[in-house]
């Protein structure tokens, strides 16, 4: 067991690094070294982005929900909870960097911003959204904390009171109430980060795939099924399946599984208004959806349906919690990478064009933004399709990110004092 | 107040895409970039009539950045770094933009181009897979285009002509031009004299005549993005190129 862990935390070192070299070296080429393109401007960062705001968001929920809904049986876990809301929200924040083409320059969304565009609200709200979940956690733990101090690698501990019985009571009793306080800024903050995440996109409306205001409640939706299978992942790792917590991973399991239902239903009912219609911008984008992007779509609904259906039967086998939780994360994962191939392969500018009396709609190609092919096979420089698939340097910083985020979780429960002691 | 703003009439562009190549020289384009596109509307490639026999037609439609009085891409930004001017354009600071890429995925006419490496490396590969084994260029630091940068006057680099990687350009309406009291580089390009250029606000100027009782469209009109590139639709060609050589033929 000791040497399995081992051997997982040096897999996600090795992976780590790997992804700190290959951002180094796309910052050393510039993003020519990503498959995104002029016509094709925003990839895998942007997905993975979308989707850790979606993981973020559980912690919190599930935290607040202790103190706003009276969900008792949510206690234990709360800690854990917590953290990774914090840490999925500034790796929600990490993994925009590399999509920046000026990372130097990220000063001025500070110094100049513009609020009439979405990107600096969201900024607002994810760092705010951080340091409450930072907050929050500390305030959870600080009693133990206070109690027996915290172990820092290479500087021991610190943070240790000399504290009598009562004065520990006292503590735990402020910590709750504190927490209490906390909980109607977190769940809103929660809320928050996936509605202004979804309006980046939803406000557009070149984009015919996002345009509206379906997108929004479906990412709260796609965040509730994502955001407890996390929690429930985490809290095994720290805890194990104690027959205690039955109550706790069932409580999440059914949170995940309603809302993958409930997700799937908006997807599909926008899906169903698309159709109905059955032309224009808005129908090509779902025809994208079911023809080039088949196979994805495949995924992402089976294991959503799967997930659900696991949750749903077996809620108390730890193994199956595992596997439905893993399923879920896999297919919302698709569900955020298939945001991005309908919106932009779907151009904006098509002209109307009868042929045989009928009406085509007529992409306006779109040049690539670099010279491909050879003087004997050139290839167009104007497109009007651009099949995306990530480069390995965009994979390799995507997973490299991962992995840093589980390596900070790991090493931070081994430090921090996540687990409720028993009274 | 100006508002500058174009005019393009179809029927007189002969689909030469000359203003695509003198845009390209004057504006510095690293290679893959272009600001101006032209093509035939509904054909695979260019200059390839669509219909079917005889029932041909062959409609060029040069795209430039329309400037929108609305425009999504300064709405987007999120550092301001592109804006409006009070004349009208549309431009972007070079010093400012962070790259992120955001006006590209908002602007409907697929405008913006994104500088994906070094100007050295682009011109470097451009010149690679074109058959040059070298940088073509004797002095590497050399690049065709307008000399000097150019700066608005409350000081916002809009030109230079080796551009910042990692950045997002644009057609700019040749602001180092405008600026001197010339006309863009496209306009003095064309041999068909398809483009007018000037000032939408002053009922005297030659484009406000052009448009004023005529029947001008603006593409995606129904998005709200209010271009200022205005198009005269083009008309029926009789017999060859438009001119009528009689019942006969
Ligand atoms: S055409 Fe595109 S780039 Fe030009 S002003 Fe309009 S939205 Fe901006
Ligand atoms: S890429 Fe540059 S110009 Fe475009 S929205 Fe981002 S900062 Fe603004």
């Amino acid at each position: 067991m000791e040497k399995n862990y081992n051997n997982i935390v040096k897999g996600l070192a090795v992976v780590a690094v790997l992804g700190l070299v290959a951002y180094i070296y796309q910052l050393y080429s510039g993003l020519i070294v990503t498959n995104m393109r002029n016509p094709f401007s925003w990839g895998l960062y942007v997905a993975t982005w979308a989707f850790y705001v979606g993981t973020a968001a559980g912690g919190l929920v599930v935290s607040s929900a202790i103190y706003l809904f009276n969900a008792r049986q949510l206690k234990p876990i709360a800690r854990v909870a917590a953290l990774t809301a914090f840490l999925f929200a500034m790796g929600a924040m990490i993994i925009l960097l590399p999509d920046i083409g000026r990372p130097d320059r990220l000063y001025n969304m500070i110094i100049h911003p513009n609020f009439k565009s979405m990107l600096p609200w969201d900024f607002i709200v994810l760092s705010s959204y951080a340091v409450v979940s930072a907050i929050y956690t500390y305030t959870l733990m600080y009693p133990d904390i206070a109690a027996k101090g915290v172990k820092l690698p290479f500087y021991g501990v610190v943070g240790r009171k000399e504290l009598t019985e009562e004065g520990l009571a006292r503590l735990r009793e402020e910590s709750d109430k504190k927490a209490k306080r906390l909980a109607p800024i977190a769940l809103p903050l929660a809320i928050l980060i996936h509605t202004v995440t979804a309006w980046v996109l939803a406000t557009q409306f070149a984009r015919s795939w996002w345009y509206g205001g379906v997108l929004a409640p479906t990412f709260i939706s796609a965040a509730l099924a994502t955001g407890p299978a996390i929690v429930i992942l985490a809290s095994l790792v720290v805890f194990g399946y104690k027959d205690k917590m039955e109550g706790t991973y069932t409580l999440l399991a059914k949170v995940s599984a309603v809302s993958a239902i409930i997700m799937l239903f908006m997807y599909y009912n926008d899906f169903m208004i698309r159709f109905w219609w059955h032309n224009g911008r808005d129908f090509d984008a779902l025809k994208l959806v079911f023809t080039k992007y088949i196979f994805l779509h495949a995924v992402e609904v089976i294991f959503i349906l799967l997930s659900a259906y696991i949750f749903i039967k077996y809620p108390k086998d730890p193994k199956k919690l595992v596997q439905g939780s893993l399923s879920v994360i896999v297919g919302v994962f698709a569900h955020r990478f298939l945001l991005l191939p309908p919106a932009y392969n779907i151009i904006p500018l098509r002209v109307p064009v009868i042929m045989h009396n009928e009406t085509v709609e007529w992409s306006y190609p779109i040049a690539v933004g670099q010279i491909r092919g050879n003087l004997n096979n050139p290839e167009k420089v104007f497109v009007a399709y651009w099949s995306y698939v990530p480069s390995i340097v965009e994979i390799a910083v995507t997973a490299g990110v991962m992995a840093f985020l589980v390596l900070a979780f790991l090493k931070l429960v081994q430090i921090l004092p996540v687990k409720e002691v028993e009274q | 107040m100006r508002k500058l703003g174009m005019v393009i009439d179809l029927s007189r562009c002969i689909g030469c895409r000359s203003c695509a190549v003198v845009c390209k020289i004057h504006n510095s384009l690293p290679p893959g970039t272009w600001w101006q596109r032209v093509e035939t509307v509904g054909a695979k490639e260019h200059m390839i009539p669509t219909g079917e026999y005889p029932d041909l037609s062959e409609v060029f439609l040069p795209i430039p950045c329309q400037h929108c009085e609305n425009a999504p891409c300064v709405k987007v930004c999120p550092v301001g770094a592109t804006w409006q001017r009070e004349d009208g354009l549309v431009l972007v600071d070079y010093e400012r933009c962070i790259g992120c890429r955001y006006c590209m995925t908002a602007c409907p006419y697929g405008i913006r181009q994104f500088n994906w490496q070094s100007s050295d490396d682009s011109f470097k590969e451009g010149f690679k897979n074109a058959g040059f084994e070298e940088n073509w260029f004797k002095d590497k630091e050399y690049r065709y285009g307008y000399p000097l940068d150019h700066r608005t006057k409350d000081g916002r680099l809009v030109f230079t002509l080796k551009r910042p990687r990692g950045i997002v350009e644009k057609c700019t309406f040749c602001v180092q031009y405008v600026d001197q009291g010339l006309l863009p580089a496209c306009v003095r390009g064309c041999p068909g004299n398809a483009r007018t250029f000037g000032d939408l606000n002053d009922p005297n100027s030659e484009i406000s005549k052009i448009i004023r009782g005529r029947d001008v469209f603006k593409l995606l009109s129904d998005l709200g993005t209010e271009p200022k590139v205005f198009y005269i639709p083009p008309s029926r060609k009789e017999g060859k190129g438009g001119i009528s050589y009689g019942k006969k033929l």
